[in-house]
């Protein structure tokens, strides 16, 4: 890449979440559900003296790319993490259901989910964690009519309960800086020790659950650069695809399989993880 | 043919070299020590009381001689004088909790800054001053004279040529004070070699050196300058957006220093975007002294940088710097020559202007990022971030601040201090007196530990505006400007709204709408690079950032 290309690319993740709907959506097709004007903030952060903000950190927007209808909803990762509360998992369960309404009524909406988010927000607890699993339960019933595209890009990664919608999606997106996973580091490293996992190990951590190893073991899709072009190009073609006939997450046989076969006592390195997703999956993608 | 004072011996230090390196010899292979023998050729060449300098740099540390320092016998060797430039391994602190060494003069102490203030506090250590690091230098040619010398090098050869390459540093300064003042010079080297041409080039001649050992591992490197695009903040955006617009192009800043922080790497991050926009690119900001930050590296690449010398090297930028010689200083192997005493040089009397940040300012503009648990010196910064009153050239910036109708033509170097209102944890930085003051106190200080002094800051910017402190026409009206772009500190709810809207029309402060700068346009997408992924996809690869700071 050139000076003057280099000079020319535009950050996706350096966008605040309104702004990467708006840039995501074709010109003049945005609108926006329950905006920030509903004034629909969190009721519970109030109470522990925590600034609200008037979206709950969470955008929902209807449009459509290069001419495809979609609904994204796009975590805002600066305003608590991008933690996921009462209002702003509402506002992304309601989201998927209308979608689903929509596809079983026969005019598909595919809905686009940018997710740049800690999990559910600690403050909020079970309010957020009961949002999380209507979250699920929603893509699990959507994708058997339309492709439910998820996207994480950004350096807060996709933890915690959102870990598991990403892992639900039909289509995941994500970039190398991106990382994918259940626990955070800081988390594993409180409960299981320091031996187990080290938190400053960036280079241990990207390993493991980066954007590149997450390619490599088939977890995810497609990996693109950090570039707004080539992040809507990666999505416009995400929402046209056919939903695939077995998603990886009801091959349940094969999953039994490998994990029968894993000693959770050895610490698994990069390589490891790899190599065995390669015996069961088949090949890498990356 | 005698003099009148003949019967004198004049000397002495020759002799007491020469006993201390024949006691040395049976651990020595000619200049070679055997490493497993390290202490007692310590032992052979230091005496209690001496005055030793410990090469800790900015960047590289001596650490393999440190810790062997640090293993002596209290009983055998002790209260020694310790000159270091900086402080900042944890053996350093230790030679004076064992009361190996008592005194210390020093520059700059970083990562040990909070031991250091607790040390000093107690008495464990009795320190002679914090010094600038050129004011340390010259010392050392005037009465802090060392003994003993130990430093750092990346490979030598058995007669004794070192090769430091990109960290040469503060080396040739260090040991030329003890090379030719009979003092002895032991060199850690990374490698041994057999002779010259297995050494890259030679940047300290063997004829300045006693002795060399291999280190058991190689010398550590703190890579002080990384500055990684994803922790730079919208307001510093902000505020970078109204120094190239109010200052660097207002006086049109062709030489310059930055500071360490994010503030400047801000800065550098927006020359080849906002700066390009405004078309100021050759104008301003080309010859630099400057380590090599990697946060340049775009600058560089879309050709603002004509050329940077350097204070020392940059972890991971060996081969970006390499690739680029026209820009920095470098030898005839390839690599970078650094040199801090010349660096320094060269920022107190050829650049421009300084621009840095601060922890505290006071009423009258003095400045200082020592706090009462931290003592952490100042590094380069009382050097650069003072007028050189000793200079006699002119440049454009320079001149223009001089004083209306001033005859001799005197200008004044560019001191800028750039901060903001309140630091972490909402603590004001503006207070009615430095914590300096009170460490100075406690810790028996003759001089309060003063970074930036009042009356050598030429311009103050906040993210409430910048003022033009050089124009004040009195002290009062100089603590005025700093009133009025102190926000909402206690300071700043003090100013008089009337004086302020005075200043503004006069132009002595400007506010970020007189500058034309708009907060709403104050984005991360401003930035040339926004992460270190992109730092290194703007050197095409040849930038390796060390690990920690990888997040790919």
């Amino acid at each position: 890449m050139n000076t003057a290309e280099l000079l020319e690319r535009e950050s996706f993740v350096e966008l605040p979440a309104r702004a990467r709907v708006e840039r995501l959506l074709d010109a003049g097709t945005r609108r926006e559900l329950v905006g920030p004007f509903e004034r629909l903030s969190s009721p519970w952060l109030a109470k522990q003296d925590i600034v609200t903000q008037a979206d709950d950190g969470v955008i929902i927007a209807r449009g459509t790319i290069d001419g495809t209808a979609v609904v994204v909803a796009a975590i805002e990762p600066a305003f608590q993490g991008g933690s996921m509360g009462e209002v702003g998992g509402a506002k992304i369960a309601g989201a998927l259901e209308l979608a689903a309404d929509d596809a079983a009524a026969g005019s598909p909406v595919v809905p686009v989910l940018l997710l740049e988010t800690g999990g559910v927000r600690l403050q909020e607890a079970n309010c957020g964690l009961a949002a999380i699993a209507e979250i699920h339960a929603a893509i699990v019933a959507l994708r058997e009519f339309v492709p439910v595209v998820g996207v994480i890009t950004g350096p807060v990664g996709c933890f915690g309960g959102m870990s598991i919608a990403a892992g639900l999606c039909s289509h995941l997106i994500v970039t190398r800086e991106a990382r994918l996973g259940l626990n955070g580091p800081q988390v594993i490293e409180q409960e299981a020790g320091i031996e187990e996992f080290d938190a400053r190990d960036r280079p241990m951590i990207w390993s493991l659950l980066g954007g590149e190893q997450r390619t490599a073991t088939g977890l995810v899709d497609a990996r693109v650069d950090d570039d707004l072009t080539a992040i809507r190009a990666q999505i416009a073609a995400a929402v046209t695809q056919e939903p695939g006939p077995l998603h990886r997450t009801a091959d349940i046989a094969t999953w039994e399989a490998m994990l029968d076969h894993i000693d959770p006592a050895e610490r698994a390195e990069a390589g490891d993880v790899r190599a065995a997703f390669a015996r069961y999956f088949g090949g890498c993608h990356d | 043919m005698s003099g009148p004072h003949d019967t004198r011996n004049w000397n002495t230090r020759g002799e007491d070299k020469a006993e201390r390196l024949a006691a040395a010899a049976p651990y020595l292979d000619g200049k070679l020590a055997r490493r497993e023998s390290i202490a007692d050729v310590l032992y052979a060449c230091i005496r209690s009381h001496d005055r030793v300098i410990a090469e800790g740099n900015n960047q590289k540390q001596a650490d393999f001689l440190s810790r062997a320092l640090a293993d002596l016998d209290p009983e055998r060797v002790y209260d020694l004088h310790m000159i270091q430039p900086s402080v900042g391994r944890p053996e350093h602190l230790a030679v004076f909790e064992k009361g190996i060494a008592k005194k210390l003069d020093f520059a700059f102490s970083g990562t040990q800054s909070h031991r250091i203030g607790a040390l000093m506090m107690d008495g464990t250590i009795e320190v002679g001053a914090i010094h600038t690091y050129i004011e340390l230098y010259a010392r050392l040619f005037v009465d802090l004279t060392p003994r003993v010398v130990l430093v750092a090098a990346f490979a030598a050869d058995r007669e004794g040529n070192l090769y430091t390459g990109p960290s040469t540093e503060d080396s040739p300064a260090l040991v030329e004070a003890a090379a030719f003042s009979d003092g002895i010079v032991i060199a850690q080297a990374n490698r041994i070699v057999d002779d010259v041409s297995g050494l890259a080039r030679v940047d300290i001649p063997g004829s300045w050196v006693d002795i060399v050992v291999e280190a058991d591992r190689d010398f550590y490197i703190e890579p002080l300058f990384t500055r990684d695009p994803r922790a730079i903040t919208p307001v510093q955006i902000f505020m970078a957006m109204m120094a190239l617009k109010g200052i660097y192009a207002e006086h049109g800043v062709t030489s310059l220093n930055h500071g360490i922080g994010f503030n400047t790497a801000a800065i550098e991050l927006l020359l080849p975007t906002f700066g390009e926009r405004l078309g100021l690119r050759g104008k301003i900001a080309r010859n630099w002294v400057l380590n090599p930050h990697p946060t340049l590296i775009p600058a560089i690449e879309s050709g603002w940088v004509e050329s940077v010398h350097c204070f020392g090297t940059e972890l991971g930028m060996e081969h970006y710097v390499a690739a680029r010689p026209d820009v920095f200083f470098t030898g005839p192997d390839g690599s970078l020559r650094s040199n801090r005493a010349f660096c320094q040089l060269a920022g107190q009397y050829a650049a421009d202007m300084f621009i840095g940040a601060t922890l505290q300012i006071d009423p009258d503009g003095n400045s200082s990022t020592v706090t009462e648990s931290r003592v952490s010196g100042f590094g380069g910064a009382p050097n650069l971030g003072s007028d050189a009153r000793g200079r006699r050239h002119a440049t454009p910036a320079w001149a223009n601040l001089a004083a209306p109708g001033d005859r001799l033509g005197r200008g004044r170097k560019l001191v800028v201090q750039m901060v903001e209102t309140f630091q972490a944890g909402l603590k004001p930085t503006f207070v009615d007196q430095l914590d300096a003051v009170k460490v100075a106190e406690k810790a028996n200080l003759e001089v309060a530990p003063v970074m930036v002094y009042g009356d050598d800051t030429t311009h103050l910017l906040t993210e409430e505006g910048l003022a033009y402190l050089y124009k004040a026409e009195s002290l009062a009206e100089r603590r005025a400007m700093i009133a009025a772009v102190a926000g909402v500190t206690p300071l700043g709810l003090a100013a008089d709204p009337a004086t302020s809207a005075r200043l503004r029309a006069e132009g002595k402060i400007r506010l970020p709408e007189d500058l034309g700068v708009s907060r709403t346009e104050a984005t991360r997408s401003q930035l040339a690079a926004s992460s270190i992924a992109d730092l290194v996809d703007w050197s095409g690869g040849l930038y390796e950032p060390p690990a920690r700071f990888k997040s790919w």
